[in-house]
């Protein structure tokens, strides 16, 4: 069954940092772009990021996770460097197409800030197993209900999965066809989609009764499976990020 | 029989279970339409299905939890979108709750409303993330015709996003009432918390 998280399990410096601290640099890093929007600045930051990425020793992995927006990325420059409102200096012509400098200054900063979002989440997703996150949460005061909903969706989406083979295999067997013209495609969708949706909502009983025995309903201070939290450098490392943050953002407003 | 109102945040057991199926539901949506190489995404069948089938929070649940895991699994910038996810659940929740599923022409019309507010929610996360693409080429293509006439950005956007959300939209929620439609009595009831008619 294919493995759903995009977790790369390895022993590194960045794998041992506490899960709350990766999701905080993220939205750190995010923040930066925005706050301090100069070329320099972005690179800085995107440089940093992809260090920490390296460190983690999953940098080849965000490569694929980069090119699943390198469409977005694509249509930005040719849009954008066409057709920004300011398009005044010309910076060179491609064929008989224009491209602008402004635009294409704007575009490359859209470009790298995304990189950037991609490559921070990256930190946090490749190195941080979902459960220690959603563990934290809930030990940082989140619902046990609501941790339980995250982790029971990475194995219900593989179950699903391997269901629908079978229905789609029954379906080609009484008839259906998945090929052809729009319209035909169109109606098999329903008859491909219903008897999942049924399936699966009928799991759902017999999951909330067995959950219910279980006494997920139960009043009372939950405790956890693993008691201990082995993560090292939380505290000084979320001081160093604020801080960082409370200087980005002196420096925005003073200079 | 007293009736508790479609805001409670009293879940039965069963909708909060529902939340993972109505991901997995997204999830096969998605992929029988690439299976189809049907031209929309359909993405967000489980959101609205559960929308109708347990009320606008547990809807807006299932469209945040969704996005949050799909950025975890595939594409980390689907976790700009989890806003309007939330945001489709919550549209469809009061209005399913306020009687607009009962036919097929209430239904399109609740499609045209929810692809509407999808793509205003949308508009200022693209022009603030991306300068106010969406990322699919026949949306981009209409944007950059429109700037290359010096339109207005938040309008080319808005145009953009309308282009690509409400035709999706509205197949998705015309989908999700055939559905709903054809599920059984007992197992609807079961997600219901406005009337106790059958709790586990």
């Amino acid at each position: 069954m294919k493995n759903m998280t995009l977790y790369v399990d390895k022993d590194s410096f960045i794998h041992n940092i506490d899960p709350l601290t990766k999701l905080l640099f993220v939205f750190l890093s995010i923040a930066l772009t925005y706050i301090l929007p100069t070329h320099l600045f972005v690179i800085c930051v995107l440089a940093f990021t992809l260090l920490l990425l390296l460190a983690g020793k999953v940098f080849k992995y965000i490569l694929p996770v980069i090119g699943v927006s390198l469409l977005l990325i694509i249509s930005i420059i040719i849009v954008q460097g066409f057709f920004h409102p300011d398009r005044a200096t010309l910076l060179f012509e491609i064929g008989p197409l224009p491209i602008y400098k402004e635009g294409f200054a704007f575009a490359l900063l859209l470009t790298l800030r995304i990189i950037n979002m991609v490559c921070a989440f990256g930190v946090l997703i490749l190195t941080t197993k979902p459960d220690d996150l959603v563990e934290s949460l809930i030990n940082k005061g989140m619902s046990p209900k609501i941790g339980y909903v995250f982790l029971s969706v990475l194995q219900i989406i593989p179950q699903m999965i391997a269901m629908t083979s079978k229905i789609t295999d029954a379906q080609r067997a009484r008839g259906m066809e998945t090929e052809g013209n729009l319209l035909t495609r169109i109606k098999s969708f329903i008859p491909l989609l219903g008897p999942v949706v049924l399936n699966s909502l009928n799991d759902t009983r017999e999951r909330s009764i067995a959950l219910e025995i279980r006494g997920f309903n139960a009043k009372g201070t939950k405790t956890f499976l693993n008691e201990s939290f082995h993560f090292k450098y939380g505290l000084i490392l979320k001081i160093i990020l604020i801080i960082t943050l409370i200087a980005a953002i002196v420096w925005r407003v003073v200079l | 029989m007293k009736k508790n109102s479609m805001w409670s945040l009293n879940f039965t057991t069963a909708a909060l279970v529902l939340i993972p199926a109505a991901i997995g539901i997204n999830y096969l949506g998605k992929l029988f339409a690439g299976l189809l190489k049907l031209p929309l995404w359909l993405d967000s069948i489980g959101t609205v299905l559960a929308s109708m089938l347990a009320g606008p929070i547990i809807g807006a649940i299932a469209g945040i939890v969704n996005n949050i895991i799909y950025g975890f699994t595939a594409d980390p910038i689907s976790f700009v979108y989890a806003i309007t996810s939330a945001v489709i659940g919550l549209v469809v929740g009061i209005m399913a709750y306020k009687g607009w599923i009962v036919n097929v022409g209430k239904a399109l019309v609740l499609g045209l409303v929810v692809g509407l507010i999808a793509a205003t929610v949308s508009t200022p996360l693209n022009i603030m993330f991306w300068g106010g693409q969406t990322g699919n080429v026949w949306g981009d293509a209409l944007f950059a015709t429109m700037m290359a006439q010096d339109m207005p950005l938040w309008f080319a956007s808005f145009a953009d996003s309308i282009v690509v959300d409400v035709p999706d939209k509205m197949a998705t929620v015309l989908i999700s009432f055939l559905l709903f439609k054809g599920l059984p009595k007992n197992l609807t009831h079961m997600y219901d918390n406005r009337s106790k008619i059958e709790r586990l």
